[in-house]
């Protein structure tokens, strides 16, 4: 989640409050502060929903309205400007969408300018889709003259990149400029990339990757042309989140014409959208009983514009909102203009007759034999790796669900069997005493499906095939199966020291299905033996195991 | 405060016992050990003695005045070795007093035994002298070799070949040595030191050395109550003891009951396990049912039911483990309207195009969630109540705070008239019973919840923690699946709360245990509540 960087001090001359009631209520419009306040300043994330809240300039002015310093909605006025752009047909193909504003009369403070690219950044991340979606560009507008033209232009054009001295072809950026490398896969496949350019040709911007040297912002910058591009509608609320902040700073906002063969639009548009919401069906969604009035307060605190309409509320939704889809969107911000801590909490009468899962009552039913039969419970990892799974075991691979991009080579594969898991976790504590004995219950995806299977193993100087037998009897008697003992031939074990454990003929429709026939025909539920010495030295094992896995959701 | 005590083992000796190092109990019950003297330890307690029906002949004896093993064995017709074996065992058990001596024996040689009977040489010469003889008539060489010791001990004077008793021959201590060892071997030490050295550098006498032993009790052996030690005991009760009823005529021998045995560990549940049926108690006693459902889903359950747009970045292969296969997915048209249209709820919709071909993608499932909008999507009457305790799977670098799988409770609530107020007096109560008193909520943001909360509990020496997360589900996410009525939902990592009630400070250890910590954390949890 994005993390802005608060000062107080910037902090508390822009909200109109001491620091103490701010950070106090912060948290309650929705904002995890972090453990670690620093001495000028702190860190706090905010939630993906909200990237009007992105920069400093957009919490102080939640602040102001939800302290009461400041309610209702801010009127952002869009001054008629002179700048104009051209749209391209050339660029349609690779990234239609633009959005352009003039701010002028800025003073960059640091924190102003930290601000602002701090928001660039988290709004490239959050609304952006790492700017593939949206990007923005910000220019020291007095180093070019407008009007502007983007347009979709040949990779060979070569300009200065920011942070460069000399100049370099387009192509070339995407294989050198850090910035490039990044970024350049969001150009993959076209043959023409966005560029934005002024009257005399330079370069002010390569939309998604990076700008020109020439319009860098420095302290002295005063007068800022914004450009944002990209894939999606949300382009133009991302412009409006950037401008409104930097008007939060005492800028001077001015509208950019923006044209093509067919149109023309004025950006940005800061009018509010207009919403009409029933305060009951407020009140019945939240569990509250406020009056017209006092829904009009909280919208009002949360920085809406909000008045009554008949029995109705009329909202007005700031510009820089990209949250708002739904009437319940404006409720949740009327919850917390309510205040969470308000809101009477009260158990729901919903009348129910409890039922556990006839499965988790089974695997209590296991856990208990296991137990009772001198067993500890483990409850290893689901994921493991063909290595562990098949190869350690001497059984051949299939059956299995690999995941696409493994993390580790350790975990590539749903495990379709627990017992290996337990001979990795003997290889864990050979520190500790024999004999050791442990068993797991959980699950496993065979073929697809996940499946619920029993697996326990005993290591120890003296373990062998008549201990492990004695323990398959007691479970089988305890669970009430019937199940065929019959030979196996699983690498796992040593030959003639194995057995499969299998259900009866009449199962024999789903054979395949589930673990695969057993030598009988029947469907096989599990296995048990003495391990094979090459699986024990497999797991870096030196005493002997004996080990049953069954399933037990047949 | 209680006192504290030490016992002292029973193979462990008292003859200095300050020097001794001990084992000793304090009153916590912690098991320590160090010199007595180094020890605060206020009362020591003798562990009780065990003895065996030799033990009991030889301390026996030992009382009444025996100290000779040797008198012992003959008396009680044992083998020598095993009286002071036995003894050696009542001198560590502190009862018996065992002197052990190396002496040396002296005894006659042969020529040593004619000249006990005959008289030293030179006493012979000078009996023969007196009787008129002269020197050179001493033809005898045995007595030519005493002419020497008669001129050394002074008893005459040689002059020209003549032998003149000086008149002073009184007998010497050599010759009442030869006198007294003539009657039998005597000790090195009853014999006078020069003399015996005398004799046996003229090879009359032999020297060997021999062990001996002199038994005597100790205070605590002569205090110790007889009757109750000495009594034949019983060891072991053997099924012919109690089928012959022997048993009636002997006594048991008391242990030392206060003696640490062998560890012995039951087989248990997982500690984890252990919290996972307390969670659940807690869902069944509020009346839930329980459900479960797969561990692969497709992209649909996972994401598009819960209205998360397809290009959303907890989508991608970053966070979420993809599989190479497709599932089938159910009518997927409503949920196509609602993402690309908002439906006809009155929401925006994401806009942009839907694609069944992503949503048919397969995963590991992310979370519970997937669980409970497909019971939604197939119980759409009301009332419901629903909860889920499963694995789920995100793709993270395994450490100490991160695991790629781990639980997750997720409970839901769907009935007419239900609120987000109701959610919040819910979530009260499960915390409570969970233990956690006090709880505060903060607004949060779940994509598929509106209105959010994070619930956050009050931790000593932690503070505010947050805890799960909760919300009702959005419209755009019951709308397509006929679910009329408001549907509260919460969610809880499963681990974290792990982590605060079994004290972890690493996850990994629940799923790689250490088997040390298995065997000892205490099926025993004390709960609040």
């Amino acid at each position: 989640m994005p993390v802005v960087r608060l000062y107080y001090q910037d902090l508390e001359e822009m909200v109109g409050a001491p620091r103490e009631t701010i950070m106090n209520r912060l948290p309650m419009i929705g904002a995890d502060i972090g453990k670690r306040a620093e001495e000028d300043h702190v860190d706090v994330e905010f939630f993906p929903d909200r990237p009007d809240l992105y920069s400093s300039e957009g919490v102080a002015r939640a602040m102001q309205g939800f302290l009461e310093v400041e309610t209702g909605l801010v009127e952002y006025e869009v001054h008629p400007g002179k700048v104009a752009l051209d749209v391209d047909l050339s660029v349609k193909d690779v990234r239609p969408i633009i959005g352009c504003a003039v701010v002028r009369g800025l003073e960059f403070t640091d924190p102003a300018i930290e601000s602002l690219m701090d928001l660039q950044e988290d709004l490239h991340w959050g609304l952006g889709r790492n700017r593939k979606k949206v990007a923005i560009g910000v220019h020291d507008i007095s180093r070019v003259e407008p009007p502007f033209r983007y347009l979709g232009e040949n990779p060979e054009r070569e300009f200065v990149p920011l942070g460069y001295e000399e100049s370099m072809s387009m192509r070339e950026m995407l294989k050198r400029h850090p910035k490039g490398m990044d970024y350049g896969h969001i150009l993959d496949g076209f043959d023409r990339y966005p560029l934005i350019v002024d009257a005399k040709n330079r370069v002010l911007s390569f939309p998604p990757i990076i700008n020109g040297q020439l319009t860098s912002v420095t302290e002295t910058t005063r007068d800022l042309f914004i450009d944002v591009t990209g894939t999606d509608p949300v382009v133009h609320r991302a412009l409006n989140i950037v401008v409104c902040a930097l008007a939060e700073r005492g800028g001077r906002i001015e509208s950019v014409l923006v044209r093509d063969q067919a149109s023309a639009f004025s950006s940005p548009d800061l009018k509010p959208s207009r919403w009409t919401v029933d305060h009951e069906e407020a009140n019945r969604l939240i569990g509250t009983q406020m009056s017209q009035e006092e829904a009009v307060g909280c919208l009002r605190r949360m920085r809406f514009g909000a008045q009554k309409k008949g029995p109705e509320i009329e909202v007005l939704v700031p510009a820089y909102r990209a949250d708002i889809m739904h009437s319940w969107d404006i409720f949740e911000d009327l919850a917390k203009g309510f205040g969470y801590e308000n809101i009477p909490a009260h158990l729901p009468g919903t009348n129910t007759i409890a039922r556990a899962h006839p499965l988790e009552e089974r695997k209590a039913e296991v856990r208990e034999v296991m137990a009772g039969l001198g067993y500890l419970e483990t409850m290893p990892f689901t994921l493991t790796s063909e290595k562990v799974n098949f190869r350690n075991m001497g059984r051949h691979e299939g059956g299995h669900t690999r995941v696409r991009h493994p993390i580790s080579e350790l975990h590539t594969m749903i495990r379709t069997s627990i017992m290996p898991s337990l001979l990795e976790i003997f290889s864990f504590n050979q520190h500790h005493p024999l004999p050791q004995r442990i068993f797991a219950v959980g699950d496993v995806v065979i073929e697809g499906r996940t499946r619920t299977s029993l697996a326990a193993a005993s290591i120890h100087s003296a373990a062998g095939f008549a201990e492990i037998r004695s323990v398959v009897d007691a479970v089988l008697r305890d669970l009430g199966l019937d199940l065929q003992i019959v030979p196996s031939d699983n690498g796992a074990f040593i030959p003639g020291r194995g057995a499969d454990l299998v259900a009866e003929q009449e199962a024999n429709l789903e054979s395949g299905r589930a673990g695969g026939a057993g030598r009988s025909g029947g469907r096989r539920l599990g296995c048990f033996g003495e391990v094979h010495p090459q699986t024990i030295v497999g797991f870096g094992l030196e005493q002997p195991v004996v080990a049953l896995e069954l399933l037990i959701d047949a | 405060m209680g006192l504290s005590w030490a016992y002292l083992r029973p193979n462990i000796t008292l003859a200095n016992p300050d020097k001794i190092s001990y084992f000793f109990r304090t009153v916590d019950g912690h098991l320590k050990y160090g010199f007595l003297d180094s020890l605060a330890v206020d009362v020591i307690i003798m562990a009780s003695v065990e003895l065996s029906e030799r033990d009991k002949l030889v301390l026996q004896a030992v009382s009444r005045g025996m100290t000779d093993p040797r008198a012992i064995a003959e008396k009680h017709h044992l083998p020598f070795e095993s009286v002071i074996s036995t003894a050696d065992l009542l001198a560590e058990k502190g009862l018996v007093l065992v002197e052990k001596r190396t002496d040396e024996v002296c005894s006659l040689t042969p020529e040593g035994r004619k000249y006990a009977e005959e008289g030293l040489p030179e006493r012979q010469i000078l009996n023969l002298v007196a009787s008129g003889l002269s020197m050179s008539e001493l033809k005898d060489p045995s007595l030519k070799i005493g002419i020497g010791w008669v001129r050394k001990k002074g008893w005459a004077t040689i002059d020209k070949g003549i032998l003149r008793p000086s008149g002073q021959a009184t007998p010497g201590k050599d010759e009442e040595t030869l006198e007294l060892l003539s009657q039998g071997s005597r000790s090195g030490s009853e014999l006078d030191k020069d003399a015996l050295a005398e004799l046996k550098k003229r090879a009359l006498v032999n020297s060997s050395t021999a062990k001996s032993w002199q038994f005597s009790l100790t205070s605590r052996g002569s205090e110790i109550d007889l009757d109750a030690a000495f009594v034949q005991g019983i060891k072991q009760l053997t099924p012919s003891l109690i089928k012959s009823g022997q048993w009636k005529d002997q006594r048991f021998i008391p242990y030392d009951v206060t003696l640490s045995s062998e560890s012995v560990y039951p087989g248990k549940r997982h500690p984890y396990q252990r919290l996972i049926d307390a969670m659940r108690a807690i869902m069944l006693e509020m009346g839930f049912t329980e459900i479960k459902g797969d561990i692969v889903q497709s992209s649909f359950w996972n994401f598009d039911a819960l209205f998360q747009p397809q290009d959303h970045p907890a989508r991608e292969m970053q966070d979420t483990f993809y599989l190479d296969s497709l599932a089938e997915i159910p009518d997927y048209s409503r949920v196509k309207e609602m993402h690309e249209r908002g439906g006809a709820v009155g929401s925006a919709g994401w806009g942009g195009c839907w694609s069944p071909e992503v949503a048919r993608q397969e995963v590991l499932r992310t979370h519970t969630t997937s669980i409970s909008i497909h019971y939604l999507a197939d119980h759409p009457e009301p009332p419901v109540k629903a909860f889920c305790i499963d694995r789920v799977y995100r793709r993270e670098a395994i450490d100490a705070t991160h695991t790629p799988e781990f639980e997750q409770l997720e409970g839901i609530i769907m009935d007419r008239g239900v609120s987000f107020g109701n959610l919040l007096g819910f979530l009260k109560e499960f915390y409570a019973k969970m233990g956690f008193e006090e709880v505060r909520f903060r607004p949060g943001y779940f994509p598929y919840t509106e209105p959010s909360v994070e619930p956050e509990v009050w931790i000593d020496g932690l503070g505010w923690v947050e805890l799960g997360g909760a919300g009702v589900f959005r419209r755009e996410v019951t709308a397509p699946f006929g679910i009329e009525h408001p549907v509260l939902a919460w969610g809880l990592g499963v681990s974290r709360v792990a982590m605060l009630t079994l004290g972890l400070k690493d996850l990994r250890l629940l799923y790689q245990s250490d088997m040390g910590w298995l065997r000892e954390t205490p099926v025993s949890v004390q709960r609040s509540r």
